[in-house]
């Protein structure tokens, strides 16, 4: 034992000595190790802290920590960062009680949320429906006799705001005809605004505004109804259960769903995105790029394209500007730019011609007077929303919702993928996705039983419907799609016409009369409260399932799918980094990039040190074959070696590791700073505070171990080969 | 007298890319216990070759080596090794010192691989000898500090340090000066006459052959004759065409 001791530590000597006496060589070889275990260090503490803090962000938001749906689905689910528009193709789960007792009874479970996720086109009215439904009801009141002065006052401004509009559609069309080939604009339409417009139509609108207004309605409001269709990404859940167990969900403006109600919450990011007034949001934009960033609008190209468009784009303004709007902006504006134009058209544009030395100035103005005459959001909180949605058979289905606020997940704010989903209460989402919910349920029986209806197989359908001498005007509209469930068709009775409207979009006021059908769509059902049981049961498509330890997610999910086939539920589960798609796989690629980046250095340095050993092997073959005949065995010279390079390793790899660890945690009492949205979401904030892990050091020590072990394996083979007559070769 | 080495017509051929070059061809000696005995011949009779079969560092193609009355052929690698660091020591013509290692060092080594002593018994048996080669005050030195006679010197400790029966020595004096040279022979038989230690050396000077108890001189990697020291001298006198050719170059 003391012999072996002693020669270790005269193998230690030789190398160390060795290695002082080539310092050049152990120079470059320490360089290289200790930049690889610096470079492991740092690399995977901030990726670990990446990880962390967007495992945080992801798990607190919508995702859970895991994902539950029916293993009978066509698609995987993917509750962020899915691109399409319809969620994916998942197979209900009914009764969501029973998945939920199921999984509470696992162990490790904390919590079950309910969930459907799928995508909407929602109609929100132009701002010409808008004005043209105000100005119709004023005309109803005056018509009907009872239109107070301040009426009169309100329909004049009215109509000055529609030739307002009109003049900006004009102007359009006049563009258009120039910068394109005259045939792209339609003759018709051309000539049906520029009919609108003229001062002969507004000299006989009084006569029968009606009659007018319908011209309008029909011949000008489809000119200018593109830019008003929104597409939102939803969940449906129970949202009293969702901001329990989601930490990260913060409301930002206007209130939660109150228990019990219908309702819808933007997502923040989509709120602003898509609702805001496109000018607002480009000054944001830009605004938010100087001072996060740092950028000027003279060196950023993104920031003059912005420029340039708020200064094109002015119409969307123009077409809110009533006769007294206009006449308010053109003085501000003039007095603002010292101008003596009188086209407020020409005015915003200079207005919004912006550069670095004017922006903040002119921000402050367009926020401080502009904007409270503007609807800045085209949908407020506290508006109601139409939402249409394709069923799972096919039918559009639409669901009339009140807005009630915003909501996003702190940390994933300016994540698009996150902040994509909105949010309605599982009930509307049930009706939406042509589910049967117990309270349409009952009130189709009564429907039913109100009109005489009476179920019809699908194969008789059709001689049913057509096999008689009935016009298809007779045909009734049915009221609620539930094919899900409901599979005979519903057939009105024949000879009984009744017109019933099952979709309720703003501009079409609810049919007059006393009919059972009339009824109910004269109730508002976003004002009827449910019975907040329906949200305990019922049909969901998926379920965020939150833990009490997220380290076992991998053996909890194996206890779910148990427990799922115990209870007969087709039960599936998912990480929460397979559920959010994208988002939750991007720290992975991350990874594989900078394990590949480690590896790529590694194998180089395990090429140059191995170089560089072999070198130093072939020059001392002469004390190596001297070491030989004086009685060392070949094990003596592989240790020898071994040694000398592990000790290069052990040394310059905690030398760079500690360095490493050194920087990591400075830059953890600063933070970095998130240059943009991009770092923003990577981060899960404003900076990131990376943290050192004694694993990250361990790590990069045993993979330094590792390569100078290995690189040192031939240039020791070659040593053992040396053999002692090599000793006695003289000098030369 | 004990015989410690027996050389048995023992033939060693090398391969030099396709052809087989003889460098012994059927050589037999043996040597006894005590003795102080050069190999002598011009470059290429075989001398290094002899000393390689002899020292275990190679084994013969044909015929026997028995050293310490082992049959080398017989022995494995490992054994070989063993036999070498037990047996035998080395004195090598360049010196071939571990650079990176003291004087101390550098003698202590071959006792570290045997781990039979403990640190003070070889320390003392280190210091013992370094001070019998005049090398007591440079124990902490590197060799690259010391002239050439004084390296040898440690050479000579380092391969006397774990009290071999026998001590080879190829060409010990061929990289110093006569003055030099002289003196390291006589440490060398100084030990062998105090120690019992068997020198085995070869050399192609005649003056370094005049120290030899018995000059055994080859040629074409035979075996001509053996003499003794005096006779050795007296032959390259008269005949200057075998050993003088050799003589003239070291002179």
């Amino acid at each position: 034992m003391k012999g072996n001791l002693s020669t270790f530590g005269v193998i230690a000597q030789i190398a160390f000595r060795n290695l002082f006496a080539s310092r050049l060589k152990t120079i470059i070889v320490g360089g290289i190790i200790f930049f690889g275990a610096f470079l492991v260090v740092v690399g995977t503490s901030f990726l670990d802290s990446i990880d962390q803090g967007m495992s945080r962000s992801i798990t607190g938001s919508v995702a859970g920590h895991i994902q539950v749906y029916s293993s009978k689905s066509k698609d995987e689910l993917e509750v962020m960062g899915g691109f399409s528009m319809e969620g994916a193709n998942l197979a209900q789960l009914d009764d969501f009680a029973k998945v939920r007792d199921t999984l509470a009874a696992v162990p490790n479970v904390k919590a079950v949320v309910p969930m459907g996720i799928n995508g909407a086109i929602v109609t929100s009215g132009n701002t010409i429906d808008v004005a043209l439904s105000e100005l119709r009801d004023l005309a109803r009141k005056k018509l009907a006799g009872h239109a107070s002065a301040v009426d009169q006052a309100a329909y004049e401004a009215s109509k000055g705001h529609l030739r307002q509009i009109l003049t900006v559609l004009q102007g359009d069309i006049k563009n258009l005809g120039q910068l394109h080939d005259e045939r792209t604009v339609s003759k018709d339409d051309a000539a049906a605004v520029n009919r609108a417009a003229s001062p002969e139509f507004w000299a006989s609108f009084d006569k029968d505004p009606l009659d007018a207004l319908e011209f309008l309605e029909n011949r000008i409001a489809p000119q200018a109804t593109d830019a008003d269709m929104l597409f939102l990404r939803y969940v449906g859940t129970d949202p009293d259960a969702f901001a329990r167990s989601f930490d990260r969900m913060k409301i930002v403006d206007g209130t939660s769903i109150p228990r019990g109600k219908r309702g819808f919450l933007f997502a923040k990011f989509t709120y602003e995105e898509q609702v805001k007034l496109k000018t607002a949001r480009r000054l944001d934009k830009i605004k938010q790029a100087r001072d996060d960033r740092g950028t000027t609008i003279a060196k950023d190209s993104e920031l003059q394209r912005f420029v340039k468009e708020n200064s094109s784009q002015v119409r969307e303004i123009l077409l809110q500007l009533d006769a007294p709007k206009t006449v308010i902006f053109r003085e501000k504006l003039q007095r603002k730019l010292g101008s003596g134009e009188t086209d407020v058209g020409k005015l915003l544009s200079a207005f919004f011609r912006t550069d670095d030395a004017n922006f903040e100035d002119r921000y402050h103005l367009f926020y401080d007077e502009l904007a409270p005459l503007l609807q800045l959001y085209r949908v407020r909180i506290g508006d109601n929303l139409t939402i249409k949605a394709f069923t799972r058979s096919g039918y559009v289905q639409s669901v009339n919702l009140p807005v009630y606020g915003t909501f996003n997940f702190t940390g994933l704010e300016k994540s698009p993928q996150a902040g994509a989903l909105s949010l309605m209460d599982m009930v509307s989402f049930r009706e939406l996705y042509g589910f049967l919910t117990a309270e349409r349920e009952k009130e189709i029986m009564a429907l039913k039983s109100a009109m005489n209806a009476r179920d019809v197989s699908r194969e008789n359908a059709e001689a049913e419907l057509f096999g008689t001498k009935q016009t298809e005007a007779d045909t009734v509209q049915a009221p609620v799609q539930a094919p899900v469930t409901a599979k005979p068709m519903l057939v009105p009775p024949r000879g009984k016409p009744r017109t019933v409207v099952a979709e309720a979009t703003p501009g079409i006021h609810p049919p007059e009369g006393d009919g059972f059908g009339a009824r109910m769509i004269r109730e508002d059902l976003t004002k009827r409260l449910y019975d907040p049981q329906q949200l305990q049961s019922g049909v969901v498509l998926n379920a965020a399932v939150i833990l009490n330890d997220p380290k076992k997610i991998p053996q909890t999910i194996k206890d779910i799918e148990a427990a799922g086939k115990r209870a007969g539920l087709p039960l599936k589960a998912i990480t929460w980094q397979k559920a959010s798609g994208i988002i939750g796989q991007f720290v992975t690629m991350m990874r594989v990039v900078l394990y590949t980046a480690v590896l790529i250095i590694f194998v180089v340095a395990l090429v140059i040190i191995n170089n560089a050993l072999v070198m130093a092997t072939l020059e001392r073959v002469r004390e190596l074959g001297t070491l030989r005949a004086i009685g060392a065995q070949r094990r003596f010279i592989l240790s020898m070696l071994v040694i000398e390079a592990l000790v290069v390793g052990i040394i310059f790899g905690a030398l760079g590791a500690g360095v490493g660890a050194v920087l990591v945690s400075v830059i953890g009492k600063v933070g970095i700073p998130a240059k943009n949205d991009i770092f923003y979401f990577f981060f899960s904030g404003p900076r990131l505070h990376p943290e050192i892990a004694t694993t990250n050091v361990v790590g990069a020590l045993a993979i330094v171990m590792l390569v100078s072990g290995l690189s040192a394996l031939y240039p020791a083979w070659l040593a053992m080969r040396v053999t002692p007559r090599q000793a006695m070769q003289s000098e030369d | 007298m004990k015989i410690i080495v027996s050389v048995k017509n023992a033939t060693k051929d090398y391969a030099l890319g396709k052809v087989t070059v003889p460098a012994l061809r059927g050589v037999s000696l043996d040597v006894a216990e005590g003795e102080f005995l050069s190999i002598a011949g011009p470059s290429g009779s075989g001398k290094t070759t002899l000393l390689n079969l002899i020292g275990c560092v190679d084994t013969p193609t044909a015929g026997t080596v028995e050293v310490g009355g082992r049959d080398t052929r017989k022995l494995s690698e490992r054994a070989l090794t063993e036999l070498r660091l037990n047996t035998i020591g080395f004195i090598f013509q360049s010196f071939n010192l571990v650079a990176v290692l003291s004087v101390f060092q550098n003698v202590e080594l071959p006792l570290l691989l045997q781990r039979k002593l403990g640190k003070a018994e070889r320390a003392s048996r280190v210091t013992a000898l370094l001070e019998r080669v005049g090398l007591g005050e440079h124990a902490s030195h590197r060799p690259s500090e010391l002239s050439g006679g004084q390296r040898q010197r440690v050479a000579i400790a380092r391969a006397l340090v774990t009290r071999p029966q026998l001590v080879l020595a190829d060409e010990p004096t061929a990289n110093l000066d006569s003055v030099t040279g002289q003196n390291i022979l006589e440490i060398m038989k100084e030990l062998n006459r105090t120690e019992r230690t068997t020198f085995i050396f070869s050399t192609h000077d005649a003056k370094v052959m005049a120290n030899a108890t018995t000059v055994v001189r080859l040629a074409d990697g035979k075996l001509v004759d053996r003499l003794t020291g005096a006779e050795a001298v007296a032959a390259a006198v008269s005949r200057p065409t075998t050993v003088a050719g050799v003589t003239g170059v070291s002179g």
